[in-house]
């Protein structure tokens, strides 16, 4: 929720709504962190009705030679207690809903595998003023619910952007990740061969040699 | 009585805003959390943490754990590092491209089985742009205010889209390289394996000549 029209805001009450209230809709987390078992993350909505929105990406490191990536369990539960929305084995997924209540939101992610998986996640919390809201605070124009709505469309296009940034940068790995293996194993390949064929010849060499036995072949 | 009022409501909110913004996460009674982010040049940092006992609304606000945090650039260069601390904040401007990380320890074991949770608030790029300073040197307020940080959100947009296009662009090379040397690993390595075994039966061939076996 942005202020009113003016800074002509008057009242102490004024002064903590503002400050409990600034900051949480222009708040953006796009952060990555790593899941070995279940991870929770706490997200606090202060109005009910708040537009939550975000995704998440799944980076697995240590997948060596399948290309079924396991994936990750996600969970959103809401302050009472119910589960909002669940996702099973998604490499990737996005989320939106308006918060049935306000209060503490969790967003889970459960690994069923062993392997260490890190996951970038991406959490927008929403606030547009409702006519209650206009109708308690006399400094809030209906133009500030217009300018509301802009900006929580431009949000919703900075959250498509880090959700394709997440995906992006799991593709660069992959293309980096293939990039050091054709060098690697094409290499250790060549080297191998060499070794093998110089192996077999010294073998056979001594299987004719004198010392071995002389007239065995 | 008013004034001690309003006294005390702003010092609850100074107390209450910060500790209830931010994303929570529980520390490890032993070990370390780290959360990352993927950042590219010239991209400003603010981040601020506090550190307290309980989860979800079970807050207990008399007693602070302390935690020690550990900033790192990716090439691994410390950024801001403090031990035995309950809040703080740090800012720093990304210099190199990569993943900057910030890793949260316990500290000792005073807590007694309590889980101790961090509320982290990490803003990148337009959210850490200091909006009050832009207003008080521009003289503009209210309406034009925000309209200008709508204007700096689209700058961010189109910004994060050149950036993207610029990683695409790279990621590109590295795919056109990786096909192409498939292609030629590939052929050479049946060149060799060719050039080996003619070497391999010429060279037996030719020993067994001088062992006049043949």
């Amino acid at each position: 929720m942005e202020r009113g029209g003016g800074i002509r805001c008057r009242g102490v009450a004024c002064a903590v709504l503002t400050l409990l209230l600034l900051g949480p809709a222009s708040r953006v987390s796009g952060l990555s962190i790593t899941v070995n078992n279940l991870e929770c993350l706490y997200e606090y909505v202060f109005n009910e009705g708040d537009s939550v929105s975000g995704s998440f990406v799944v980076v697995d490191h240590d997948i060596f030679w399948s290309s079924d990536h396991p994936g990750i369990d996600f969970t959103i539960t809401s302050p009472a207690g119910d589960v909002i929305d669940t996702l099973k084995g998604a490499s990737d997924g996005k989320f939106d809903f308006h918060a049935p209540k306000s209060g503490m939101y969790k967003f889970c992610f459960h690994n069923r595998h062993s392997t260490t998986e890190s996951v970038s996640f991406y959490i927008h919390v929403g606030h547009i003023p409702s006519e209650h809201d206009l109708a308690k605070d006399e400094h809030l124009d209906p133009i500030n619910v217009k300018i509301a709505k802009l900006r929580e469309a431009m949000e919703s296009i900075t959250a498509e952007q880090m959700y394709f940034k997440a995906r992006e940068a799991r593709h660069r790995h992959t293309n980096e990740s293939t990039r050091r293996r054709v060098i690697f194993y094409t290499v250790g390949e060549y080297l191998l061969l060499a070794l093998v064929s110089t192996l077999q010849v010294a073998y056979i060499r001594r299987l004719f040699s004198k010392s071995v036995s002389y007239n065995r072949v | 009585m008013k004034l001690v009022e309003a006294a005390a409501v702003i010092l609850v909110a100074f107390v209450v805003a910060p500790a209830v913004r931010g994303l929570w996460v529980d520390l490890p009674s032993t070990g370390t959390k780290c959360v990352s982010e993927e950042l590219h040049n010239h991209v400003v940092v603010l981040g601020d943490y506090h550190s307290f006992f309980g989860q979800n609304d079970d807050v207990n606000y008399t007693v602070s754990p302390s935690i020690s945090v550990k900033v790192t650039s990716p090439y691994g260069n410390n950024l801001y590092h403090q031990e035995k601390v309950s809040y703080g904040q740090f800012s720093f401007t990304a210099t190199e491209t990569g993943s900057y990380t910030a890793c949260f320890t316990v500290d000792g074991e005073q807590h007694g089985g309590k889980t101790v949770t961090v509320g982290i608030d990490w803003k990148t790029g337009i959210s850490a742009k200091d909006w009050d300073s832009v207003a008080k040197k521009e003289k503009i307020e209210g309406l034009e205010l925000e309209l200008k940080k709508l204007e700096g959100i689209v700058q961010a947009i189109r910004d994060n889209m050149n950036y993207m296009m610029s990683r695409e662009m790279d990621m590109r090379e590295v795919s056109e390289t990786a096909n192409s040397r498939v292609a030629r690993f590939s052929i050479m390595s049946l060149g060799i394996c060719i050039v080996t075994s003619v070497s391999q039966s010429l060279y037996l061939r030719r020993y067994f000549r001088k062992k006049k076996l043949i």
